[in-house]
């Protein structure tokens, strides 16, 4: 792992892959992780802090020290967190026999042996909600994962069952076709075909819950398994992720959100949420922002149509008080990674607490994994992310990584 | 909407250009500008320094109490800003219409008429500090047409140019739908082509005197003054004998770049794609010998051939990414390769071009560079120095020193960092931007509506449709008036 990044550094051929195997064999019972500056995510940043780290836990934060490996750097930031990743799943894996794949775990999709995990873990992000893609109304239930370690979903589950994710908009509608010259009744035929119709199978889900509980009506299994799902969004708390990129969405969601009493919701991809400031904080959703566009043009991508995203979106949420998370879309470019995006809130206008906050702790609370990771206190996962400068400009490289005390990019190598 | 924010472009620059010391006739083309930190790319930082530019040159830079200032002269920027010389983009193919003409070989082609003065990209160049932009063909051809360089100001292309005919775009990549070999073959024969064509020329001018000058008059061209006389063939490589006794301007104008070229008067940009390309592209240039005044445009996966280009000498120009990305065929591995890196490490000289002409532009290429392991001194010099000595404009643009043109960016802090911006920008003495009347900037970062756009209008339009009517009817009446009364709005202004 040395030889890689000092490989990086002198600008040679470096292996990604063997980053993770590399890792492990560079398990350490012990580490004392000192920063001239330690950003915790949870209270002030603290000068000269040292982290120590014991079995993959952080067990004292301050300027403790004590036997163990020492690591030297600039800055320490917690792991990042990424509610918007987009990678691990692919075409196949959107249900094809249902609009509203409600029960149906995303986690059982995900390709573990993908590279982009890695890229993800590389680049400083090392927590991530993976979320089916945005075809289906309903998508199926969302995990919380750790983006390294060992390729098995028990290693790296954070939370199974996070979020129940649901699309608006055009997507979920694109490429259904309307039925021309024989009955709407064949397989082959897709609907919704409109945004009305996308709006209806949302509302159509939540009606039979209603219905079921109302009159007592008999359900089969899987209705019934359907409807457990969508009560724990009205009773428990279970977040929605809804996509919601242009104004209409973010109307749409809220009234959806207000109308049944779903608990909490979150709008993902939210670009023209900004346009309704008051509704959004009213509600009291939080908001996921897709990656800053250059010209704060979105293109929708199914339709002829784009959504634009005000840069300063993210400030103005923070200032109004609503939760905000930051995303990179799992960009594999240097450049447009989640670093980078922080990097962009912080030139259009958010505040470097708030920032670091977005792409921390924020996310974290958001999918309720707030007592695991997104900061460096006490008893936490020890992610951790090393850097030589201050976080987010593009001028600070990320010099070590640690996902649950194993040091995964080794900060040493640097010369 | 595009339409109209376009439309609302040329308004910012003549408010930019009208407020510039170029119109104040009592300063003459004066222009003081004062910065609380001026970072000179010449070897020096200066604290609360001044810049004074004097008929677009830097005539005086230093200390505030060292240097004297015009009194005359209009004064910008202050202590709270951060003075830098203009970023320069050393190959790019942005701002044309089109950047690829269908024809392989074009080089009597001319950018001149294909860049667009008011392209959204040069009002991003000066949004984000680019004050001087070599144009090139695009990397689809074989050999492209002639290019120039252009500072992103005014309305017409006579306004921009800087060097007109400057360069030509040779391709070692295949282009689309070709091979590389046949890409080669054509690169060989055009120059082949050319040597055949001159020695032709030559013969029939040796056997009926006047006859390139006649063939001239044919094609209709007058040859008068330097381009009635001829010239000995220059060139290292190979030389035509008696071309002397041809006319110059008698030279086919399909040619005439091409023999720039081969004569070494003419700067070449070669593209290469991948390592491969880039042996290819030296080879040319070796057998015509143009190897001095060729500048390689490369792909980020020509970093394997970096030994050959630190042999040939030739500085580079990075396209595109500056990560490698690739994917071991066998093992699976993804491997990166930072390739300002592997440059730096073998001695080549290089500048970084812009990603887009946006956000993503040469500020943030150097500082992305920085923080994956360059020398900020390096990354800094990669967007500056070198590009202006591969354009051959060393003494004139890169480098804030007294004599060299007056293109200076003011910044609210650290040019490379993410919190900075461009808040105005000097382009030869005058002002060309200035941040607090970007509609543009001020859309994306506070949601305001540039004037003059439908959005903005129906924000305004009353919601009570009578008053909508109202004032519609209003604003015609209005509009009638002013059309009545032209003339004598037009001596209002000063």
């Amino acid at each position: 792992m040395k030889a890689i990044r000092n490989a990086i550094r002198h600008g040679l051929r470096f292996g990604t892959a063997c980053a993770c195997l590399a890792a492990l064999a560079n398990a350490q019972e012990r580490w004392v992780v000192r920063a001239k500056t330690l950003y915790t995510a949870a209270g002030e940043p603290i000068e000269d802090g040292a982290v120590v780290v014991v079995n993959g836990k952080i067990v004292s934060v301050g300027s403790g020290g004590g036997a163990g490996e020492t690591l030297e750097v600039a800055v320490v930031t917690p792991g990042m967190i990424d509610l918007s990743v987009r990678i691990g799943t692919r075409e196949y894996s959107v249900e094809q026999t249902t609009e509203s794949a409600i029960e149906y775990p995303v986690e059982e999709t995900l390709d573990l042996f993908s590279q982009r995990w890695e890229t993800q873990l590389e680049s400083g992000v090392t927590t991530v909600l993976a979320a089916p893609l945005d075809m289906d109304v309903f998508g199926g239930l969302c995990v919380v994962l750790k983006t390294g370690g060992p390729r098995t979903l028990q290693a790296r589950r954070v939370k199974g069952e996070a979020s129940l994710r649901a699309s608006l908009g055009t997507q979920p509608s694109a490429g259904n076709s309307v039925p021309r010259g024989s009955p709407p009744l064949d397989f082959y035929f897709r609907r919704p075909t409109t945004r009305m119709g996308v709006e209806w199978v949302l509302r159509n889900a939540y009606y039979d819950l209603l219905n079921a509980d109302r009159f007592g009506l008999a359900v089969d299994a899987r209705q019934a398994e359907r409807n457990s799902i969508l009560r724990r969004t009205l009773e428990d708390g279970l977040p929605v992720f809804v996509q919601a990129r242009g104004t209409q969405d973010v109307h749409t969601a809220v009234f959806l959100k207000e109308e049944f009493g779903i608990q909490e919701m979150v709008l993902d991809a939210a670009a023209e949420a900004w346009m309704e400031p008051e509704l959004v904080r009213r509600s009291g959703v939080g908001v996921v922002f897709p990656p800053f566009p250059p010209t704060g043009r979105i293109p929708d991508g199914f339709a002829n149509d784009s959504y634009f995203m005000m840069w300063s979106a993210p400030a103005r949420f923070h200032e109004l008080g609503v939760p905000i998370a930051l995303s990179a879309h799992g960009a594999d470019e240097i450049g447009e990674r989640l670093a980078q995006q922080a990097g962009f809130a912080l030139r259009h206008g958010l505040p470097f607490d708030a920032a670091l906050e977005a792409v921390t702790i924020g996310p974290a609370r958001m999918v309720g994994v707030d007592g695991r990771v997104g900061s460096i206190e006490v008893g936490k996962d020890a992610d951790l992310v090393l850097w030589n400068g201050k976080p987010f400009e593009p001028t600070s490289g990320i010099v070590g990584v640690m996902l649950d005390g194993r040091l995964v990019v080794d900060p040493r190598s640097k010369p | 909407m595009n339409a109209n924010l376009l439309r609302s472009l040329p308004l910012v620059w003549c408010l930019c250009a009208s407020s510039s010391a170029r119109a104040d006739p009592a300063g003459g083309d004066k222009l003081v500008i004062e910065a609380g930190r001026i970072l000179t790319q010449a070897g020096t930082e200066i604290e609360n320094g001044v810049i004074v530019i004097e008929n677009g040159r830097i005539t005086a830079i230093g200390k505030a109490d060292e240097i004297k200032k015009p009194w005359d002269a209009p004064v910008i920027g202050g202590p709270d800003r951060v003075a830098f010389p203009g970023f320069v983009e050393a190959h790019t193919s942005q701002g044309m219409d089109r950047p690829n003409e269908n024809v392989e070989v074009a080089p009597f082609l001319d950018v001149r008429d294909s860049v667009d003065p008011v392209a959204f990209y040069f009002e991003d160049c000066l949004r984000y500090g680019i004050t001087t932009i070599n144009v090139q063909h695009g990397n689809d051809c074989v050999i492209g047409a002639q290019g120039m360089i252009v500072r992103p100001v005014g309305l017409t292309i006579e306004e921009m140019v800087v060097r007109p005919q400057y360069g030509l775009k040779l391709v070692a990549a295949a282009r689309g739908g070709h091979s590389r070999a046949t890409q080669m073959q054509t690169l060989r024969q055009t120059f082949e082509g050319l040597r055949r064509y001159l020695e032709d020329l030559v013969e029939k001018e040796r056997g009926e005197r006047g006859y390139a000058e006649r063939e001239a008059l044919f094609q209709g061209k007058e040859l008068e003054g330097e381009k009635k006389k001829g010239r000995a063939m220059e060139g290292t490589a190979w030389k035509v004998d008696g071309l002397e006794l041809v006319p110059r301007g008698a030279i086919d104008e399909k040619q005439a770049p091409l023999l720039d070229v081969v004569e070494g008067r003419r700067a070449a940009f070669f593209y290469c794609a991948n390592a491969a390309d880039v042996a290819n592209a030296l080879a040319i240039a070796r057998e015509n010998g143009f190897l001095a005044k060729t500048t390689l445009v490369i792909a980020p996966a020509c970093w394997q051939a970096v030994d050959i280009i630190a042999e040939a000498g030739t500085p580079v120009v990075l396209q595109g990414p500056l990560v490698e990305k690739r994917r071991d065929p066998i093992t699976g591995e993804e491997q990166e390769t930072f390739v300002p890196g592997v440059l730096r490490d073998k001695g080549v000289d290089f500048a970084l071009s812009s990603l887009d002409g946006g956000p993503r532009s040469l500020w943030y290429q150097a500082a992305l560079a920085v923080g994956l392991g360059l020398e900020r001194e390096a990354a800094m010099d990669a967007v500056t120095k070198v590009p202006a000595e591969i354009l051959g404009l060393g003494n004139d643009v890169g480098s804030l020193e007294v004599g060299k043109l007056g293109n200076v960016l003011l910044f609210s802090g650290d040019p490379l960092g993410v919190t900075s911006w461009v808040e105005e920008a000097v382009v030869e003495g005058r002002k060309v931007y200035d941040r607090r009347e970007d509609v543009r900037n001020r859309h994306l970062l506070e949601g305001i509506q540039p004037p003059n756009t439908a959005a903005a209008a129906s924000a305004e339009e009353p919601k009570d449709q009578d008053a909508a009517a109202q004032t519609r009817k209003e604003k015609e009446t209005e509009e009638t008036e002013k059309k009545d009364g032209d003339g004598g709005k037009r001596e209002e202004k000063p």
